[in-house]
């Protein structure tokens, strides 16, 4: 979807705080929300589709709310959605009676196991496919023109643009039908463009952008 | 099971920008009630997660990844081949690095990362993300004028030297390996670790100091 997440090359955000202090959080709610994304989760989720459900956020609260107050928000939709968590129990704060609930305690970690279970938490995201990849290192290629209303990893900044493959990375799960329940795996490759295809009064400047496209993404130039 | 229905989230937002606590500690605090009280979540695990990534993971664990490269030509070798495998000769595999890739500055190259659609961000080996990295200015400027946006971090870059920006926009993640600061030679591994800044694995910093204490 053509969403406010979605910022490549846009313009007017201001300067960058690059004073901030080197802490891994910054207020103590930063800190609950980490614990509680790596806590639990929606069952029968996907990260394609959780990420969607965060583009989906509203423009307004997509820019104004901070990082990891909008992955609380992420949470609390995709709670609703599946029914775990109710608009009621949202309002008045607290679980009520009859709604969902679990008889088991949930499980205790302790950081050690923490730090053991973020070392079993190195997913991949590829498989082997029968087709053949369609591109070659080196071949130019040009982006689809288009996104569509659901989930992409195409951003706009570079569509209809003329790009060179610079590396093949296997066939990784889609994400425009991950995100909708799909699994489905694409070629994926390292496409890199020069700077002057993509942004007007950049000739000359010696900058060079790379971003990882899906198979289907792209065309033969 | 979710229902994967987009229409349906995004009403859900609307009554939530209603009906969600005025800020974020308290919309937080709400979360994590409701998850207690449902049993999905106990707080003793949350601690447990924001101590693993307070103490034990963050940018110091990439800054020893960096300090072994320089010192063994034979690591360095493995770690540009296969950046995941690598890592984990030191235990470092996790979150986000399943499919990590080195990229590498020189004299002529310089590495940037950011992620424009979302903040994705190599957890396991760097931590959590800086507050910059996942904010609008930085994502959606460093793409289209990335020599503005290292000089606004105080890094000047000669013109010749061809600057490289790596989109994060599939699960790919990307790890900068900066250069080794001259006059470094008789140093240690540790003592090396002790150079490398978390913003020069970003790439938003260039010249490593090769006599400072303790960045990370």
């Amino acid at each position: 979807m053509d969403g406010i997440h979605d910022l490549g090359g846009k313009q007017g955000y201001g300067p960058i705080e690059v004073d901030e202090a080197e802490v891994p959080f910054h207020h103590d709610w930063e800190a609950r929300e980490w614990g509680i994304s790596r806590s639990a989760r929606v069952p029968g989720i996907n990260i394609d589709w959780w990420r969607h459900c965060r583009e989906l956020i509203m423009p307004e609260d997509y820019l104004s709310r901070p990082y990891f107050d909008s992955w609380a928000q992420t949470d609390f939709a995709t709670y609703i959605n599946v029914g775990i968590i109710s608009m009621q129990e949202v309002v008045s704060g607290k679980a009520l009676p009859g709604q969902f609930n679990i008889n088991q305690p949930p499980p205790v970690l302790t950081p050690q196991q923490a730090i053991q279970e973020d070392h079993d938490n190195a997913t991949r995201f590829d498989s082997e496919i029968d087709t053949s990849p369609v591109f070659s290192i080196g071949q130019q290629v040009i982006t689809s023109r288009h996104g569509h209303d659901c989930h992409t990893r195409l951003p706009q900044y570079v569509r209809g643009r003329c790009g060179t493959v610079h590396d093949y990375n296997g066939a990784h799960i889609f994400p425009d039908l991950s995100s909708l329940g799909e699994e489905t795996y694409q070629h994926l490759y390292t496409i890199v463009f020069e700077g002057s295809e993509l942004w007007p009064g950049s000739e000359g400047r010696n900058d060079k952008i790379y971003l990882d496209l899906w198979e289907s993404y792209l065309v033969v130039k | 099971m979710p229902e994967f229905d987009s229409k349906k989230v995004a009403q859900i937002h609307q009554h939530l920008h209603s009906h969600l606590p005025s800020d974020s500690a308290l919309r937080v605090k709400a979360l994590e009630t409701l998850l207690v009280d449902k049993r999905l979540v106990d707080p003793r695990t949350i601690d447990a997660w924001v101590e693993a990534y307070s103490e034990e993971i963050g940018p110091k664990r990439g800054a020893r990844v960096i300090a072994r490269a320089w010192s063994d030509p034979d690591y360095k070798r493995r770690l540009m081949d296969n950046a995941p495998a690598a890592i984990d000769e030191l235990g470092y595999l996790g979150t986000a690095t399943a499919h990590l890739k080195v990229v590498e500055n020189t004299d002529k190259i310089h590495n940037l990362v950011v992620c424009t659609l979302c903040s994705c961000y190599p957890f396991s080996i760097l931590g959590i993300a800086p507050a910059w990295y996942k904010a609008a200015a930085y994502r959606s400027r460093v793409v289209r004028d990335p020599r503005g946006v290292l000089a606004e971090f105080g890094v000047s870059i000669e013109d010749e030297t061809e600057v490289r920006v790596w989109d994060s926009t599939a699960e790919l993640r990307y790890l900068v390996l900066p250069r080794r600061p001259p006059g470094t030679g008789h140093m240690n591994e540790e003592e090396l670790a002790g150079l490398v800044t978390r913003n020069s694995m970003i790439g938003t910093d260039r010249e490593l100091a090769g006599d400072a204490g303790s960045k990370i």
